[in-house]
């Protein structure tokens, strides 16, 4: 069970630092937020930052829960599947990743 | 040829991408099922549905059953032929095998058997091989279709073209091209980076489409590059036999003296001599997997030059919680039943091939990763569908003004390949439900049915396409998604009626093989009846503007 906990924790992370990383671009920033106007550069740094070590902690999580080579492979496609994840809410809901932005400006 | 490098990348993979395109489909299609070809074999055999058993006892149980083996009857056959006369009464087993995995309730067994009057060929034998119920020992009947193992995952690999492996060279070249629409994928797109995670389906279709195409192509490109890649390194000894051909001198004496490195003998001496307790040698493998730090249960057993006093006995440790192949493996002789050798930690390249095998051929068990493995083949799925779509988009107004049919036989065969090919899918699944469970060949009714269907999916997909050539949708994508709808709902309805195994008993049970099966189909149901209501929209919404073309195409015949 805590292997199973470890997971979803690792795809969740994943998912996060991703959307992280889409919050850092102009668009996805004006999607989400429903403004016109762009992320200020301290913001940008700091989207990048925190999605490059949800990222990696994603990955200590994956070796956390199986063998290296294993882990590997569930990390690069918790990716993948993070990444649609965050397109499709993107697509459909920008608004739903909001709080990920917090107070940012 | 052209201007710039990016046009003749967007050549190459327009055109080699829309003819490998359809095959790609159902490489990526049937793969992604084969992630669950023991799920689906429990579907179809319902006998089956217990859980999965660890290898049964060799002395009491499987010893006895390899005894009674008898060659397959088309293989004796077929080597009357190659001998020219008649075969000797008995003919003697070679080796034995017995193989199971963590998902396997059943066990498949396999026997080689000499054929010792061929004067061409020495070394001419014939295969035996049964399934049986490990708890009992019961022989499961032959004619029942393992449709996940036997039919769904050869056919990714092989297309069932036997004919000079036939198939076996068509996907290899099909993996060759997936390789290279990767790389000229990654050229032409524009903005790689800048529209990584962009989708904008309420823009028109074709625009919508290239964002989908990019975007499952580009997240997944690890997962398609890698499968593609592993799926040439697995077959390699196909693609290139050169220990079969140029280097076969070497490659014997190779194998030769690998079999001496380890003290296991190459060839029968040609003196009886029966076999130790082989459950004994089992103990003694598990007890030094343990030592190693990875206990684990015996996956595959073999036993080489039966009956023989220079056999031997090898057991695999079955490989459940590592990436890399079944390995650890540990030679027993046969007679004394003391261990020859212990295989060392393999080398740098053997553990990167192993690992490479191993990630496509995926015998571990870790759920999450099974499920992300179907994950991306059906990305590769939406991919390379997204990608024909395009192609006719693109075109068909073009085509419509010129009178052109090209983009209409795209659309059709396009339909063929995504609908049709899961139309034929469920269509088996149904049959399988419905034909009498005594019926005499009843695979190969089964298999008549998905090709069938296929066909009939064709037939329909072409006289539908009628449209295309007025630059609006053909109605036959959304007809066959309302069939393939009704056929996965028909599917999870025929699994309870036939068996009584329905949805609230299997999920109650936690029987994750039928109840995930039927789950599966349900979600099936719901996304083609949801794609079939959007198409019917875009239909109507389309209808004012394909009136213009009209006239042009009236006046170009």
């Amino acid at each position: 069970m805590a292997e199973a906990a470890l997971l979803a924790l690792a795809w969740g992370l994943s998912a996060c630092g991703l959307a992280w990383l889409a919050l850092a671009m102009e668009s996805h920033w004006q999607q989400v937020r429903a403004v016109d106007t762009a992320p200020s550069p301290r913001t940008v740094r700091l989207l990048r930052g925190l999605g490059a070590a949800a990222l990696v902690a994603s990955l200590l999580a994956c070796l956390q829960a199986d063998h290296a080579t294993m882990a590997v492979l569930v990390w690069v496609m918790s990716i993948s599947g993070g990444a649609l994840l965050v397109a499709f809410a993107l697509a459909w809901r920008p608004r739903s990743l909001a709080w990920l932005a917090g107070p940012l400006s | 040829m052209f201007a710039t490098f990016r046009l003749s990348m967007a050549w190459l993979h327009t055109w080699f991408g829309l003819v490998l395109g359809y095959l790609l489909m159902v490489i990526f299609f049937f793969g992604s099922l084969s992630v669950f070809d023991r799920e689906i074999d429990r579907w179809a055999i319902p006998q089956t549905r217990f859980a999965p058993q660890p290898m049964p006892s060799f002395d009491t149980l499987l010893a006895p059953i390899f005894a009674r083996m008898v060659p397959e009857a088309h293989e004796l056959e077929e080597a009357r032929a190659r001998v020219g006369g008649p075969l000797p009464a008995e003919l003697p087993p070679l080796n034995w095998g017995a193989y199971t995995t963590h998902r396997d309730p059943v066990l498949a067994m396999y026997a080689e058997y000499a054929v010792t009057n061929n004067p061409t060929d020495p070394d001419d034998h014939v295969h035996g091989h049964i399934t049986i119920d490990p708890r009992t020992g019961q022989v499961l009947p032959d004619d029942q279709l393992k449709i996940g193992s036997d039919f769904f995952y050869p056919l990714h690999y092989s297309l069932h073209l036997g004919w000079k492996d036939l198939g076996y060279w068509v996907v290899g070249f099909a993996a060759l091209v997936m390789l290279a629409a990767l790389v000229s994928g990654v050229v032409i797109h524009r903005r790689l980076f800048r529209e990584f995670f962009t989708f904008r389906p309420r823009k028109h279709l074709q625009r919508s489409t290239l964002d989908l195409h990019n975007l499952t192509g580009v997240v997944a490109l690890p997962f398609h590059f890698f499968f593609a890649l592993t799926g040439l390194t697995v077959f390699a000894s196909i693609y290139l036999p050169v220990s079969e051909t140029m280097l076969k001198p070497q490659a014997q004496a190779a194998a030769m003296a690998e079999a001496q490195g380890m003290g296991l003998d190459f060839k029968p001496s040609g003196v009886k001599a029966p076999l130790a307790s082989v459950d004994a040698m089992v103990r003694e493998a598990k007890r030094r997997w343990a030592a190693r730090g990875m206990p684990g249960e015996v996956g595959y057993l073999y036993v080489n030059h039966v009956g023989d006093r220079n056999s031997y006995v090898t057991l695999y440790r079955a490989g459940s919680d590592r990436v890399t192949l079944v390995g650890q493996p540990i030679h027993f002789d046969g007679p004394s039943g003391r261990v020859v050798h212990e295989a060392p930690p393999p080398s740098l390249i053997a553990s990167v091939n192993d690992f490479l095998t191993g990630l496509h051929l995926q015998h571990f068990e870790h759920w999450l990763l099974r499920w992300f493995y179907v994950l991306g083949g059906l990305t590769g799925c939406a991919c390379i569908a997204t990608g024909f779509i395009f192609f006719v988009e693109k075109r068909k107004r073009q085509h419509a003004r010129a009178g052109s049919l090209g983009a209409r036989w795209a659309d059709a065969m396009a339909v063929t390949a995504v609908t049709g090919m899961l139309l034929a899918t469920l269509s088996m699944l149904v049959a399988n439900r419905l034909l009498p469970a005594d019926l005499a060949q009843r695979a190969d009714w089964e298999k008549g049915v998905f090709w069938g269907a296929w066909l009939l999916a064709w037939g329909h997909a072409v006289a539908r396409s009628g449209p295309v050539r007025q630059a609006r949708l053909s109605p036959a994508w959304r007809e066959q998604c309302w069939a393939a709808a009704g056929f996965a709902l028909g599917a999870v309805g025929l699994n309870w009626a036939t068996t009584g195994d329905h949805l609230l008993k299997t999920l109650g049970a936690r029987y994750w093989p039928v109840a995930g099966m039927d789950l599966v189909l349900l979600v099936v149901a719901g996304l083609a009846a949801t794609a079939a209501l959007t198409l019917r929209r875009r239909e109507r919404a389309a209808q004012p503007q394909a009136a213009p073309v009209l006239p042009a195409e009236a006046a170009h015949g």
